[in-house]
Protein backbone atom coordinates (compact mmCIF):
# COMPACT_ATOMS: atom_id res chain seq x y z
CA UNK A 1 0.00 0.00 0.00
CA UNK A 2 1.71 3.43 -1.18
CA UNK A 3 1.93 6.11 1.23
CA UNK A 4 -0.78 8.49 -0.74
CA UNK A 5 -3.74 5.47 -0.66
CA UNK A 6 -2.74 5.62 3.56
CA UNK A 7 -3.37 9.42 3.87
CA UNK A 8 -6.13 9.09 1.52
CA UNK A 9 -8.27 6.24 3.73
CA UNK A 10 -7.21 7.99 6.91
CA UNK A 11 -8.99 11.26 5.11
CA UNK A 12 -12.03 8.64 4.06
CA UNK A 13 -12.79 7.52 7.41
CA UNK A 14 -12.18 10.95 9.05
CA UNK A 15 -15.27 12.16 6.86
CA UNK A 16 -17.38 9.07 7.15
CA UNK A 17 -17.33 9.35 11.03
CA UNK A 18 -16.78 6.34 11.64
CA UNK A 19 -14.97 5.82 15.44
CA UNK A 20 -12.67 3.01 14.30
CA UNK A 21 -11.52 1.01 11.01
CA UNK A 22 -9.59 -1.25 11.20
CA UNK A 23 -8.17 -2.81 7.57
CA UNK A 24 -5.92 -5.87 7.30
CA UNK A 25 -4.19 -6.88 4.22
CA UNK A 26 -1.63 -9.68 3.46
CA UNK A 27 1.82 -7.89 4.42
CA UNK A 28 0.08 -5.36 7.59
CA UNK A 29 -2.54 -4.41 9.40
CA UNK A 30 -4.30 -0.62 9.94
CA UNK A 31 -6.09 0.63 12.42
CA UNK A 32 -7.29 4.36 12.46
CA UNK A 33 -8.93 5.94 14.95
CA UNK A 34 -10.54 9.31 15.07
CA UNK A 35 -10.16 11.42 18.11
CA UNK A 36 -13.22 13.25 19.84
CA UNK A 37 -11.43 16.38 18.56
CA UNK A 38 -12.03 15.05 14.99
CA UNK A 39 -8.08 14.20 14.39
CA UNK A 40 -7.39 11.11 13.39
CA UNK A 41 -4.75 8.45 14.44
CA UNK A 42 -3.74 5.80 13.01
CA UNK A 43 -1.45 2.07 13.57
CA UNK A 44 0.36 0.69 11.08
CA UNK A 45 1.46 -3.04 11.27
CA UNK A 46 3.72 -3.66 8.98
CA UNK A 47 5.11 -7.30 8.28
CA UNK A 48 8.23 -7.40 8.42
CA UNK A 49 8.61 -4.64 10.83
CA UNK A 50 9.50 -1.61 8.14
CA UNK A 51 10.11 2.33 9.07
CA UNK A 52 7.33 4.07 8.09
CA UNK A 53 7.49 7.94 6.78
CA UNK A 54 5.53 10.27 9.12
CA UNK A 55 2.28 10.97 7.48
CA UNK A 56 1.12 15.15 8.62
CA UNK A 57 -1.32 14.56 11.90
CA UNK A 58 -1.17 10.62 11.80
CA UNK A 59 0.69 8.42 13.72
CA UNK A 60 2.38 5.31 12.48
CA UNK A 61 4.19 2.97 14.07
CA UNK A 62 5.79 -0.12 12.86
CA UNK A 63 4.94 -3.39 15.17
CA UNK A 64 6.31 -6.92 13.60
CA UNK A 65 3.52 -9.40 12.74
CA UNK A 66 4.71 -11.83 15.67
CA UNK A 67 3.19 -9.18 18.47
CA UNK A 68 0.05 -8.92 16.83
CA UNK A 69 -1.46 -11.57 19.65
CA UNK A 70 -0.79 -9.13 22.17
CA UNK A 71 -2.70 -6.15 19.98
CA UNK A 72 -4.45 -4.16 22.67
CA UNK A 73 -1.84 -4.31 25.18
CA UNK A 74 1.05 -3.22 22.87
CA UNK A 75 -1.28 0.15 21.47
CA UNK A 76 -1.52 0.86 25.26
CA UNK A 77 1.87 1.27 26.01
CA UNK A 78 2.34 2.82 22.56
CA UNK A 79 0.44 5.65 22.96
CA UNK A 80 1.63 5.93 26.25
CA UNK A 81 5.04 6.00 25.10
CA UNK A 82 4.48 8.10 21.87
CA UNK A 83 3.50 10.48 24.60
CA UNK A 84 6.58 13.43 25.27
CA UNK A 85 7.16 15.01 28.65
CA UNK A 86 7.60 18.99 28.74
CA UNK A 87 9.87 18.77 32.31
CA UNK A 88 10.45 21.65 34.24
CA UNK A 89 13.91 23.34 33.61
CA UNK A 90 14.84 24.21 37.17
CA UNK A 91 13.58 23.92 40.53
CA UNK A 92 10.36 26.64 41.69
CA UNK A 93 7.27 27.78 41.58
CA UNK A 94 4.87 26.38 38.73
CA UNK A 95 2.62 29.32 37.73
CA UNK A 96 0.08 28.27 34.11
CA UNK A 97 -1.16 31.64 34.16
CA UNK A 98 1.10 34.76 32.95
CA UNK A 99 -0.67 36.73 35.96
CA UNK A 100 -3.35 35.40 38.35
CA UNK A 101 -6.09 37.31 36.18
CA UNK A 102 -5.24 35.80 32.64
CA UNK A 103 -6.10 32.86 31.52
CA UNK A 104 -3.67 29.96 31.26
CA UNK A 105 -1.45 29.62 28.73
CA UNK A 106 -2.23 26.17 27.72
CA UNK A 107 -5.27 23.99 28.14
CA UNK A 108 -5.79 19.96 27.69
CA UNK A 109 -6.13 19.25 24.12
CA UNK A 110 -4.74 22.91 22.89
CA UNK A 111 -2.31 22.76 20.52
CA UNK A 112 1.69 23.80 21.39
CA UNK A 113 4.13 24.98 18.42
CA UNK A 114 8.05 25.34 19.41
CA UNK A 115 8.72 28.50 20.88
CA UNK A 116 5.17 28.79 23.04
CA UNK A 117 5.09 29.71 26.26
CA UNK A 118 4.12 27.23 28.89
CA UNK A 119 4.22 28.48 32.09
CA UNK A 120 6.45 30.21 34.27
CA UNK A 121 8.40 28.99 36.78
CA UNK A 122 9.29 31.21 39.57
CA UNK A 123 12.66 31.23 41.48
CA UNK A 124 13.83 33.57 43.71
CA UNK A 125 11.40 36.25 42.36
CA UNK A 126 12.95 35.60 39.04
CA UNK A 127 10.12 34.85 36.35
CA UNK A 128 11.18 32.01 34.00
CA UNK A 129 8.97 31.82 30.99
CA UNK A 130 9.45 27.93 29.54
CA UNK A 131 9.53 27.72 25.84
CA UNK A 132 7.85 24.24 24.35
CA UNK A 133 10.78 22.71 22.45
CA UNK A 134 8.14 20.47 21.04
CA UNK A 135 4.79 20.73 19.17
CA UNK A 136 1.84 18.58 19.51
CA UNK A 137 -1.11 18.33 21.67
CA UNK A 138 -1.16 19.06 25.61
CA UNK A 139 -3.26 15.36 26.82
CA UNK A 140 -2.65 16.09 30.24
CA UNK A 141 -0.99 18.89 33.15
CA UNK A 142 0.65 16.91 35.44
CA UNK A 143 1.23 20.27 38.09
CA UNK A 144 -1.14 22.31 40.19
CA UNK A 145 -0.90 25.56 39.63
CA UNK A 146 1.32 27.61 41.92
CA UNK A 147 3.13 24.20 43.57
CA UNK A 148 6.51 23.93 44.42
CA UNK A 149 8.27 21.60 41.28
CA UNK A 150 11.70 19.98 41.16
CA UNK A 151 14.44 19.66 38.35
CA UNK A 152 13.22 17.89 35.69
CA UNK A 153 9.84 17.32 36.97
CA UNK A 154 7.42 16.29 34.32
CA UNK A 155 4.71 19.15 34.12
CA UNK A 156 2.93 18.37 30.69
CA UNK A 157 2.50 15.12 28.36
CA UNK A 158 2.12 15.94 24.66
CA UNK A 159 1.02 14.06 22.12
CA UNK A 160 3.49 14.97 19.52
CA UNK A 161 1.46 13.40 16.29
CA UNK B 1 21.16 53.04 22.85
CA UNK B 2 17.79 51.24 21.03
CA UNK B 3 15.12 53.54 22.62
CA UNK B 4 11.05 53.05 22.08
CA UNK B 5 9.20 55.87 24.11
CA UNK B 6 5.50 55.36 25.08
CA UNK B 7 3.38 57.96 26.26
CA UNK B 8 1.24 54.91 28.49
CA UNK B 9 0.83 50.59 28.22
CA UNK B 10 -0.19 48.07 29.88
CA UNK B 11 2.94 47.20 30.93
CA UNK B 12 6.90 48.09 29.02
CA UNK B 13 8.08 44.73 30.57
CA UNK B 14 4.90 42.92 28.28
CA UNK B 15 5.35 45.30 25.38
CA UNK B 16 9.36 43.94 25.25
CA UNK B 17 8.25 40.14 25.39
CA UNK B 18 5.77 40.57 22.61
CA UNK B 19 8.05 42.58 20.66
CA UNK B 20 11.17 40.26 21.10
CA UNK B 21 8.50 37.24 19.65
CA UNK B 22 7.42 39.45 16.31
CA UNK B 23 10.69 41.53 15.45
CA UNK B 24 14.78 41.06 15.48
CA UNK B 25 14.63 43.20 18.14
CA UNK B 26 18.33 44.71 19.13
CA UNK B 27 19.99 43.72 22.88
CA UNK B 28 19.99 46.28 25.17
CA UNK B 29 17.04 47.59 23.62
CA UNK B 30 14.76 49.67 26.12
CA UNK B 31 11.26 50.52 26.46
CA UNK B 32 10.14 53.24 28.19
CA UNK B 33 6.86 54.71 29.07
CA UNK B 34 5.44 57.54 31.40
CA UNK B 35 2.36 55.55 32.78
CA UNK B 36 2.19 52.38 33.09
CA UNK B 37 -1.75 51.04 33.30
CA UNK B 38 -0.87 47.61 34.55
CA UNK B 39 2.66 47.59 35.82
CA UNK B 40 3.10 45.14 38.67
CA UNK B 41 5.94 44.36 41.10
CA UNK B 42 5.31 40.38 41.52
CA UNK B 43 2.81 38.73 40.71
CA UNK B 44 0.03 40.35 42.52
CA UNK B 45 1.65 43.63 43.78
CA UNK B 46 1.38 46.81 41.28
CA UNK B 47 3.60 49.38 40.60
CA UNK B 48 2.36 52.66 41.28
CA UNK B 49 4.01 55.73 39.76
CA UNK B 50 2.92 59.43 38.68
CA UNK B 51 3.00 60.35 35.21
CA UNK B 52 5.89 62.15 34.26
CA UNK B 53 8.13 61.39 37.18
CA UNK B 54 9.85 58.50 37.53
CA UNK B 55 11.49 55.78 35.30
CA UNK B 56 9.58 53.53 34.13
CA UNK B 57 11.57 50.50 31.56
CA UNK B 58 12.82 47.64 30.38
CA UNK B 59 16.09 46.71 28.92
CA UNK B 60 16.02 43.28 26.53
CA UNK B 61 19.43 41.18 27.53
CA UNK B 62 20.46 38.55 25.22
CA UNK B 63 22.97 35.67 26.53
CA UNK B 64 25.27 33.90 24.41
CA UNK B 65 25.15 31.33 26.70
CA UNK B 66 23.46 31.66 30.55
CA UNK B 67 22.51 28.34 32.41
CA UNK B 68 19.65 28.65 34.69
CA UNK B 69 21.34 27.35 37.75
CA UNK B 70 23.21 30.75 37.42
CA UNK B 71 19.83 32.65 37.17
CA UNK B 72 20.32 34.98 40.51
CA UNK B 73 23.39 36.33 39.36
CA UNK B 74 20.38 38.54 37.38
CA UNK B 75 18.98 39.44 40.73
CA UNK B 76 22.44 40.53 41.84
CA UNK B 77 23.97 41.99 38.35
CA UNK B 78 20.84 44.20 38.07
CA UNK B 79 19.82 45.22 41.66
CA UNK B 80 24.16 46.34 41.49
CA UNK B 81 23.67 48.34 38.87
CA UNK B 82 21.38 50.61 39.91
CA UNK B 83 23.30 50.41 43.44
CA UNK B 84 25.60 51.87 41.68
CA UNK B 85 23.96 54.74 39.44
CA UNK B 86 22.17 55.55 43.17
CA UNK B 87 25.43 55.80 44.99
CA UNK B 88 27.10 57.80 42.43
CA UNK B 89 24.14 60.83 43.31
CA UNK B 90 24.82 60.48 46.64
CA UNK B 91 21.78 58.80 48.10
CA UNK B 92 22.56 57.61 51.58
CA UNK B 93 21.88 54.55 53.58
CA UNK B 94 21.80 52.73 49.92
CA UNK B 95 20.87 48.70 50.23
CA UNK B 96 19.62 46.07 48.18
CA UNK B 97 17.09 43.91 50.07
CA UNK B 98 16.84 40.27 48.88
CA UNK B 99 16.33 39.23 46.49
CA UNK B 100 16.38 42.44 44.45
CA UNK B 101 14.52 45.64 46.05
CA UNK B 102 16.36 48.52 45.93
CA UNK B 103 16.09 50.14 49.70
CA UNK B 104 17.19 54.15 50.77
CA UNK B 105 17.45 53.89 54.84
CA UNK B 106 14.23 51.61 55.32
CA UNK B 107 12.42 52.74 52.15
CA UNK B 108 11.86 51.26 48.96
CA UNK B 109 13.21 53.46 46.12
CA UNK B 110 13.18 51.05 43.50
CA UNK B 111 11.97 47.77 42.19
CA UNK B 112 12.71 45.26 39.99
CA UNK B 113 11.04 42.39 37.68
CA UNK B 114 13.05 40.06 35.89
CA UNK B 115 11.51 37.78 33.10
CA UNK B 116 13.48 35.11 31.48
CA UNK B 117 12.83 33.07 28.61
CA UNK B 118 14.06 29.56 29.06
CA UNK B 119 14.52 26.84 26.29
CA UNK B 120 15.47 24.14 27.91
CA UNK B 121 17.93 25.18 31.07
CA UNK B 122 19.28 28.13 29.28
CA UNK B 123 18.54 31.45 29.79
CA UNK B 124 17.92 32.67 25.62
CA UNK B 125 17.16 36.40 27.01
CA UNK B 126 15.81 38.62 29.71
CA UNK B 127 13.07 40.95 30.25
CA UNK B 128 14.18 43.31 33.03
CA UNK B 129 11.23 45.70 34.11
CA UNK B 130 12.85 48.58 36.60
CA UNK B 131 11.30 50.92 37.77
CA UNK B 132 12.56 54.05 40.19
CA UNK B 133 10.86 56.63 42.13
CA UNK B 134 12.98 59.96 40.83
CA UNK B 135 11.09 63.77 40.70
CA UNK B 136 7.72 61.67 42.56
CA UNK B 137 7.50 63.55 46.28
CA UNK B 138 4.00 62.14 46.77
CA UNK B 139 3.35 58.44 47.68
CA UNK B 140 -0.01 57.00 48.24
CA UNK B 141 -0.68 56.30 51.86
CA UNK B 142 -0.93 52.84 51.06
CA UNK B 143 2.95 52.94 50.42
CA UNK B 144 4.28 54.51 53.34
CA UNK B 145 7.87 52.95 52.67
CA UNK B 146 7.83 54.88 49.52
CA UNK B 147 10.53 57.45 48.47
CA UNK B 148 12.41 59.24 45.95
CA UNK B 149 15.37 60.80 44.75
CA UNK B 150 13.92 63.73 45.23
CA UNK B 151 12.36 63.53 48.51
CA UNK B 152 15.67 62.71 49.80
CA UNK B 153 17.93 65.09 47.85
CA UNK B 154 15.46 67.52 47.32
CA UNK B 155 16.27 68.29 43.90
CA UNK B 156 14.82 67.25 40.38
CA UNK B 157 16.64 64.96 38.36
CA UNK B 158 17.32 64.75 34.42
CA UNK B 159 15.14 61.24 33.73
CA UNK B 160 17.01 60.47 30.26
CA UNK B 161 20.54 61.26 31.60
CA UNK B 162 19.75 58.82 34.54
CA UNK B 163 18.17 56.16 32.11
CA UNK B 164 21.63 56.13 30.16
CA UNK B 165 23.82 55.78 33.25
CA UNK B 166 21.49 52.64 35.03
CA UNK B 167 21.78 50.66 31.45
CA UNK B 168 25.62 51.58 31.75
CA UNK B 169 25.66 50.54 35.10
CA UNK B 170 23.54 47.31 33.83
CA UNK B 171 26.09 46.77 31.21
CA UNK B 172 29.09 47.00 33.32
CA UNK B 173 27.54 44.14 35.60
CA UNK B 174 26.17 41.73 33.49
CA UNK B 175 29.15 41.62 31.60
CA UNK B 176 30.53 39.96 34.73
CA UNK B 177 27.64 37.19 34.31
CA UNK B 178 28.83 36.73 30.95
CA UNK B 179 32.68 36.31 31.29
CA UNK B 180 31.64 33.92 34.22
CA UNK B 181 32.94 35.88 37.02
CA UNK B 182 30.07 35.01 39.37
CA UNK B 183 32.04 34.96 42.68
CA UNK B 184 32.60 38.81 42.13
CA UNK B 185 28.82 39.61 41.67
CA UNK B 186 28.16 37.76 44.84
CA UNK B 187 30.73 38.89 47.15
CA UNK B 188 29.30 42.62 45.76
CA UNK B 189 25.70 41.61 46.42
CA UNK B 190 26.32 40.44 49.87
CA UNK B 191 28.66 43.64 50.59
CA UNK B 192 25.54 45.71 50.38
CA UNK B 193 22.85 43.26 51.34
CA UNK B 194 19.97 44.70 53.57
CA UNK B 195 20.80 43.53 57.44
CA UNK B 196 23.44 41.79 56.90
CA UNK B 197 25.19 40.46 60.07
CA UNK B 198 22.89 42.11 62.12
CA UNK B 199 20.33 40.68 64.41
CA UNK B 200 16.79 40.91 62.83
CA UNK B 201 12.98 39.46 63.18
CA UNK B 202 11.99 37.01 60.60
CA UNK B 203 9.08 35.27 59.65
CA UNK B 204 9.13 31.42 58.99
CA UNK B 205 6.73 30.19 56.30
CA UNK B 206 5.41 27.97 59.15
CA UNK B 207 4.42 31.35 61.14
CA UNK B 208 7.00 31.27 63.30
CA UNK B 209 8.71 34.38 64.22
CA UNK B 210 12.51 34.39 65.04
CA UNK B 211 15.87 36.27 65.33
CA UNK B 212 18.66 36.17 63.42
CA UNK B 213 21.42 36.93 61.50
CA UNK B 214 21.87 37.19 57.71
CA UNK B 215 24.89 35.76 56.61
CA UNK B 216 25.29 36.02 53.02
CA UNK B 217 23.45 33.70 49.81
CA UNK B 218 24.41 30.47 48.42
CA UNK B 219 25.02 29.82 45.00
CA UNK B 220 21.53 29.83 44.17
CA UNK B 221 20.69 32.87 45.88
CA UNK B 222 18.89 31.68 48.79
CA UNK B 223 19.25 33.54 52.06
CA UNK B 224 21.66 32.14 54.73
CA UNK B 225 20.17 32.88 58.43
CA UNK B 226 22.50 32.33 61.16
CA UNK B 227 19.89 31.10 63.98
CA UNK B 228 19.98 31.22 67.76
CA UNK B 229 21.66 28.60 68.34
CA UNK B 230 24.28 29.26 65.21
CA UNK B 231 22.75 27.27 62.71
CA UNK B 232 22.54 28.45 59.62
CA UNK B 233 19.66 27.76 57.86
CA UNK B 234 18.53 28.45 54.10
CA UNK B 235 15.39 30.24 52.81
CA UNK B 236 14.00 30.29 49.22
CA UNK B 237 12.10 33.41 48.41
CA UNK B 238 8.06 33.16 50.13
CA UNK B 239 10.09 30.78 53.13
CA UNK B 240 10.98 33.81 54.81
CA UNK B 241 9.54 37.05 55.14
CA UNK B 242 11.51 40.32 57.20
CA UNK B 243 9.78 41.76 60.39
Amino acid sequence: MELKEIQNLIKFVAKSGANEVKLEMKDFKITIKTGAGGKVTSIVQQVPAATVQVVPQTEIQAIPATEQKTESVNKKTDEANSYIEIKSPIIGTFYRKPSPDKPPFIKVGDDVEVGDTVCIIEAMKLFNEVESEISGKIVKILVDDSSPVEFDQPLYLVDPS
Amino acid sequence: MNIVKLDAINSTNQFLKELVKSNDVDNWTVVTTEYQISGRGQMQTKWISEKNKNLLFSVLIRFNELNANHQFYMNCAISLGIYKTLTKHKIEGLTIKWPNDILAGNKKIAGILIENALVKDSIKHTVVGIGLNVNQIEFPVLLPNATSMKLLLNKDFNRDLLLKEIVDNLKYYINFIEKKEFIFLKEQYEKVLYKIGVVHSFESNKEQVFTGKITGINQQGKLLVEQENKVIKEYNYKEIKFM
